[in-house]
């Protein structure tokens, strides 16, 4: 309290990160093995997110900046050093647990991977059929999520009868539905038209700043990558640079 | 995710691809109908047989013959001869009756001969009982429908079946009550063989008795007083021993079966009523394992195809799983989700495989009564009407569900467990 007091309201923007963090990673450390040569993916990458934080992740393609976002969306275990996610090291958890976690988690992919057989609603629903949910309340949930995207009149669509951008936006929806601690995006507007892609990014934008929704996201975009607080420069399995915008 | 969802979820990915899961269910639909087929029949075959063997049989009888001559249950008509020179004759049921707990005893001289009457000539067996004492042992059966069964026979008197008064059953009688017919007989143990000729009349046509008996009456013999067989046969040696027990408890069966060996040194062979019921229900056991053993073989084959099936559906969908498990679906959720796809479509199978199982053994039944039964039996020289009415008992019924849902769980598991094994970022870049 007293610190945040003395400080100006732009650095305190910036140091609440300190204040709750919420993703934490310490001396990151992945090797692959691609046949019998070990591929140093990342080593030793040390990030902090805190809550309400928009970070962009950029750099070349083999920088390590995919390894990095599945490692923060426990879809992976590290290889070396600790990814602490709400205070937990991930590397702790079973199984079960990570599943519990994941579901804390809204992750939107580069090729949306909705489920193409499902409408936009059903698509929405299914991450809170997953976390338990009964029906009427995952209905009511899609829709009003559906709503806030644009796409209340689109949502009995199949993902193939959307566009990208659409689509995209659905997968936002559904990555929002079980109340994740944050977003965590790779390429979010790789594979949509630029008009599109602007679009996405002030829904992000809107939801970072409006709603508070804390934001991991891995981009070639420059565009977008501007559009967030703070960006963070990889090269060669290391963070290069860090730039708060 | 609660039981309902993982259930939905199954289903649509299973209308996803209606043709191949419909393939795959009618693997399943034709092992399982195989089964119930099968089965509902040969049961239906066993109610029949076992029914009419209670009718045409005395629980309280024992059938004495010599060795190799009835032993195995029911076989054509012993014809009574045997290796080790023993003969059982018409004159050891004296032997017999001293034996306690036995009621009386009757010889039976059996032989194939051919039936000629007015309209034209028939093989048939050619029995020689004494009327008397075969009316009292088989009181329901050896019973007249028209004309009487003479307690005092004089010479020529005939009693015939009902298959053999009316083999065509098209109006035509072969013979009736009064009518006269002629037994020919070739005696083979003289050379050269000569041929013996019997002229008598009808006295009596037996009621029909259905199917056929073991010792008792059929419907498609031809039975004369036992002196006139011995003279006509030329003979003293019979070929089975028909005993009537004062009871049928398993004691007295018992102990004459042991008391009637004893006093022919071992040399015969005695049959109960109720041993052979049970030689026959075991046989029919042994069938019914065979043929379910065959037809559960089209069931492993279904099941082979529902593996190949999901492992194929594995490997479309990893990406989808890839989803589901960054979504936060747990693996033994993803387990579920494949197990059930595949016990839903074994549901669907067997419940099909079920009901077009009862349909076949029922078109199967009603082609088979169609044809005029079948020409099982002692005296089967002609052939029993014998109709079957498929059985399909709930035991059945349950078992067939359980199997067909197993098998598809079963061969279902180890695609399940690999989809439920994958790992999220490898699934995620699975193109």
């Amino acid at each position: 309290m007293e610190i945040s007091e003395q400080i100006s309201k732009d650095e305190r923007k910036r140091l609440m990160i300190f204040l709750v963090t919420i993703v934490e990673a310490v001396n990151l450390e992945k090797t692959y093995r691609l046949g019998k040569i070990p591929v140093n993916a990342l080593r030793g990458v040390n990030l902090r997110v805190g809550s309400g934080d928009f970070l962009a992740v950029l750099g070349p393609s083999g920088s390590g900046k995919s390894t990095l976002l599945s490692l923060i969306g426990a879809l992976d275990k590290p290889t070396e050093g600790k990814m602490i996610i709400e205070g937990v090291d991930v590397s702790t958890l079973n199984d079960d647990q990570l599943a519990d976690l994941r579901r804390r988690i809204g992750f939107v992919f580069q090729f949306f991977n909705l489920i193409p057989r499902f409408t936009a609603r059903e698509n929405v629903e299914l991450s809170m059929a997953i976390a338990g949910l009964n029906g009427a309340e995952r209905r009511k949930r899609a829709e009003d999520l559906l709503e806030m995207v644009g796409l209340r009149e689109r949502m009995n669509h199949k993902p193939a009868e959307l566009s990208g951008g659409e689509q995209q936006r659905v997968a936002i929806a559904r990555a929002l539905a079980n109340n994740p601690k944050f977003l965590l995006m790779d390429e979010p507007t790789g594979n949509i038209d630029s008009k599109a892609a602007g679009e996405i990014i002030g829904l992000i934008k809107k939801l970072n700043e409006d709603k508070g929704v804390t934001v991991i996201m891995v981009t070639h975009d420059q565009r977008l990558a501007g559009q967030s607080k703070r960006i963070v420069q990889m090269f060669d399995g290391l963070i290069v640079q860090e730039v708060v915008n | 995710m609660k039981a309902q969802d993982v259930l939905s979820y199954s289903f649509s990915a299973i209308k996803l691809r209606k043709l191949r899961a419909g393939l795959t269910t009618l693997g399943v639909v034709i092992g399982i109908a195989a089964i119930v087929a099968l089965l509902s029949i040969t049961q239906g075959l066993q109610a029949t047989i076992t029914r009419q063997l209670q009718t045409g049989f005395a629980t309280d009888t024992l059938i004495v013959s010599t060795r190799g001559g009835f032993g195995g249950g029911f076989g054509p008509g012993a014809q009574g001869a045997t290796n080790s020179g023993f003969e059982l004759l018409v004159n050891d049921t004296q032997i017999i009756n001293n034996i306690a707990n036995v009621e009386m005893s009757m010889a039976i001289i059996q032989r194939i001969g051919n039936v000629t009457s007015g309209e034209g000539n028939l093989t048939a067996t050619i029995t020689g009982v004494d009327f008397a004492e075969y009316a009292s042992i088989y009181s329901s059966t050896f019973v007249s429908e028209s004309g009487v069964i003479p307690l005092n026979p004089e010479n020529e008197m005939i009693v015939v079946g009902k298959r053999v008064s009316d083999p065509w059953k098209n109006g035509t009688l072969f013979c009736n009550v009064n009518d006269g017919v002629e037994i020919i007989w070739i005696n083979a143990t003289t050379l050269p063989p000569k041929k013996e000729i019997y002229t008598g009349h009808v006295t009596a046509v037996l009621k029909e008795i259905g199917g056929f008996g073991i010792g008792g009456p059929s419907d498609s013999g031809v039975y004369i007083p036992i002196s006139q067989a011995e003279s006509f046969f030329g003979t003293q040696q019979c070929d089975t021993i028909i005993v009537k027990l004062v009871n049928d408890d398993k004691t007295a069966i018992d102990s004459v079966s042991n008391a009637i060996k004893e006093a022919f040194s071992d040399q015969v062979s005695v049959t109960s009523a109720t041993a052979v019921l049970n030689i026959l229900s075991n046989v029919f056991s042994v069938i019914q394992l065979f043929l379910a053993g065959i037809a559960a073989i089209s069931l492993l084959v279904a099941g082979i195809g529902i593996m190949n099936i999901m492992i194929v559906s594995l490997m479309e969908r990893t990406r989808e799983i890839g989803i589901l498990k960054a979504l936060g679906m747990k693996s033994r959720t993803v387990l579920l989700v494949f197990l059930s796809e595949s016990v839903i479509i074994g549901l669907i199978g067997a419940a099909i495989g079920i009901a077009s199982g009862w349909v076949l053994a029922n078109v199967v039944a009603i082609v088979f009564s169609g044809r005029g039964g079948i020409g099982l039996g002692n005296h089967a020289a002609a052939t029993g009407g014998m109709s079957i009415t498929p059985v399909l008992t709930p035991t059945v019924t349950i078992l067939a569900l359980v199997f067909g849902v197993g098998v598809s769980a079963i061969f279902a598991l180890y695609p399940a467990w690999r989809a439920s094994k994958l790992k999220p970022v490898e699934a995620l870049r699975y193109e």
